[in-house]
């Protein structure tokens, strides 16, 4: 199989300086991965490395086919006069012509999408007045209509609604039927364990591998002081004590 | 008084369609900034018998590359980049109006704009702004959303985002120009940005903002002349005021009459 996706001692920052560092991964078609790492460990430059936002400063990083970025919900505007039809509607500018007025295919591949996402009825609603987890949706129907091979998304499942969580659930599975590559930053240990691979990052590449790679001292390394154990009925359970952060 | 009005009008067009993407790409102060930066240019093309456009254009574009290259870097601080352009801009001007420049009536002229002395090719510059706004909306509007909606996502969105976000900051900056006689360096703000700015708060929608913008920039426009004409007052700071007056009461009214958020029990 051909890698869609592919990382070589890859080392990306800002201004010159590192912000990650030997990251070394490869991902084929139709595959899943959930990215752990700590709030400021590299989760989002890893992302923007791989969408070409910024440039290696050592190694390579290659994609094979179109991508796609998901942002974190919070990240979008909420004061911005846009519909949810508006909004996946942007992701044909990846398809198309830049200059073409929007075309009534395109229309309906937005709607298509919404509808996907169980929006079919939040069409003509004001973005900013959404929900967040129907916000989340409608970025991911967005991500839908690029018709992308790739799709990288940032913490997708934050701060999302419990029905939303399971509509999103879904619709990974459905676009890991289609072949489709899907990067998932995320801090939730337990939900990585049903990815394909997992790839611990905090600042340098901590594990890449199989979700039984998630030992205890991996996450250790991976976390730091932010990992806890908590007791729970079915034996122990690792959580994440999240600080909200500014990218 | 004809030249006048089919000068604003020409404007307000080409400010109420590129004041869009200004309010929602947040470049209000780069767009004060950038006619502020043509100053200098002004003044020295002033003292040296030729178009003073031609000294701020050249200013003006070679302002807003590099503000939008600023801008692109993480980490940069853009405001505190056009904040220090802006002051050094205006201090040199200052400096070269008061050694190039005799009177204080010419520096006044090219800092505040006049609507008496305005001939056909200031007409033909102001038709030539409206023109590339309208063509430019049509063909990047979509793409400048998408660039301010989303900064991070927008290049995977749109191959081209980087170089039609830099055109926005070029054509900005071209427009700008065009409306220098008519509003000065430091008032263009009244037709870039205060007619969307206001325009915003009611806005539902990307094609009715677009609208209602255009259609408060001439509206503003209108009023601001005949006002100057009635109390002989200079046109410029009118429609600053008129416009800044339409935006202050459009905050009231918004503010009045939106629900109140019930308190918790």
């Amino acid at each position: 199989m051909i890698a869609l996706v592919e990382a070589r001692g890859l080392a990306a920052g800002y201004g010159g300086r590192a912000a990650i560092e030997q990251v070394t991964f490869a991902l084929e078609g139709g595959q899943t991965l959930a990215l752990l790492g700590p709030n400021g460990g590299g989760k989002t430059t890893l992302l923007r490395a791989l969408l070409g936002e910024l440039e290696p400063l050592a190694g390579t990083v290659a994609l094979a086919g179109r991508a796609a970025y998901v942002p974190q919900t919070d990240r979008t505007r909420l004061d911005f006069p846009v519909s949810a039809l508006d909004v996946a509607l942007m992701g044909t500018l990846a398809r198309g012509r830049w200059w073409r007025p929007v075309r009534r295919a395109d229309r309906d591949a937005a709607r298509t999408a919404l509808a996907r996402l169980g929006l079919a009825d939040e069409v003509d609603s004001t973005f900013g007045t959404l929900s967040g987890g129907q916000r989340q949706r409608v970025l991911l129907a967005r991500a839908l209509v690029q018709d992308a091979r790739v799709l990288l998304l940032d913490e997708p499942l934050s701060g999302v609604d419990p029905a939303s969580a399971e509509r999103i659930d879904a619709l990974f599975a459905e676009l890991r039927d289609e072949g489709r590559t899907l990067l998932v930053a995320t801090h939730d240990v337990e939900s990585a364990r049903g990815y394909d691979r997992v790839l611990c990052l905090n600042r340098t590449q901590v594990a890449f591998g199989a979700p039984s790679c998630l030992a205890q001292d991996v996450l250790e390394r991976t976390y730091g002081a932010e990992l806890v154990v908590l007791e729970g009925a079915d034996g122990p359970v690792r959580a994440i004590m999240t600080q909200h952060h500014e990218h | 008084m004809q030249t006048a009005l089919l000068e604003l009008l020409l404007l307000a067009i080409a400010g109420g369609v590129l004041g869009t993407w200004v309010v929602l790409r947040r470049l209000a102060f780069f767009t004060h900034a950038v006619g502020a930066a043509t100053f200098p240019g002004l003044v020295a093309a002033s003292a040296a018998g030729i178009s003073p456009q031609l000294g701020a254009a050249a200013l003006a574009v070679g302002y807003a590359g590099g503000v939008e290259r600023v801008g692109r870097r993480r980490g940069s601080a853009p405001d505190a980049a056009t904040a220090l352009l802006l002051v050094g801009a205006l201090a040199l001007g200052v400096v070269l109006a008061s050694d190039l420049l005799e009177g204080g009536a010419v520096a006044d002229r090219l800092l505040f704009g006049s609507l008496l002395g305005l001939d056909n090719a200031d007409l033909w510059l102001a038709a030539a702004a409206a023109a590339l706004a309208l063509a430019c909306a049509f063909a990047c509007g979509p793409t400048w959303t998408a660039i301010a909606f989303d900064p991070d996502g927008a290049p995977a969105l749109a191959p081209r985002a980087r170089r039609l976000d830099a055109l926005l900051f070029v054509v900005l900056a071209l427009a700008v120009v065009a409306s220098l006689a008519a509003v000065g360096a430091l008032l263009v703000s009244a037709l870039f940005v205060l007619p969307a700015a206001t325009a915003l708060l009611w806005a539902r929608r990307i094609p009715g903002l677009v609208l209602a913008a255009v259609a408060l920039a001439i509206a503003e426009a209108v009023l601001a002349l005949y006002l100057s004409y009635w109390l002989d007052a200079p046109p410029g700071p009118t429609a600053a005021v008129v416009a800044s007056t339409a935006y202050a009461a459009a905050v009231v009214v918004r503010a009045a009459i939106a629900p109140r958020r019930e308190e918790p029990a």
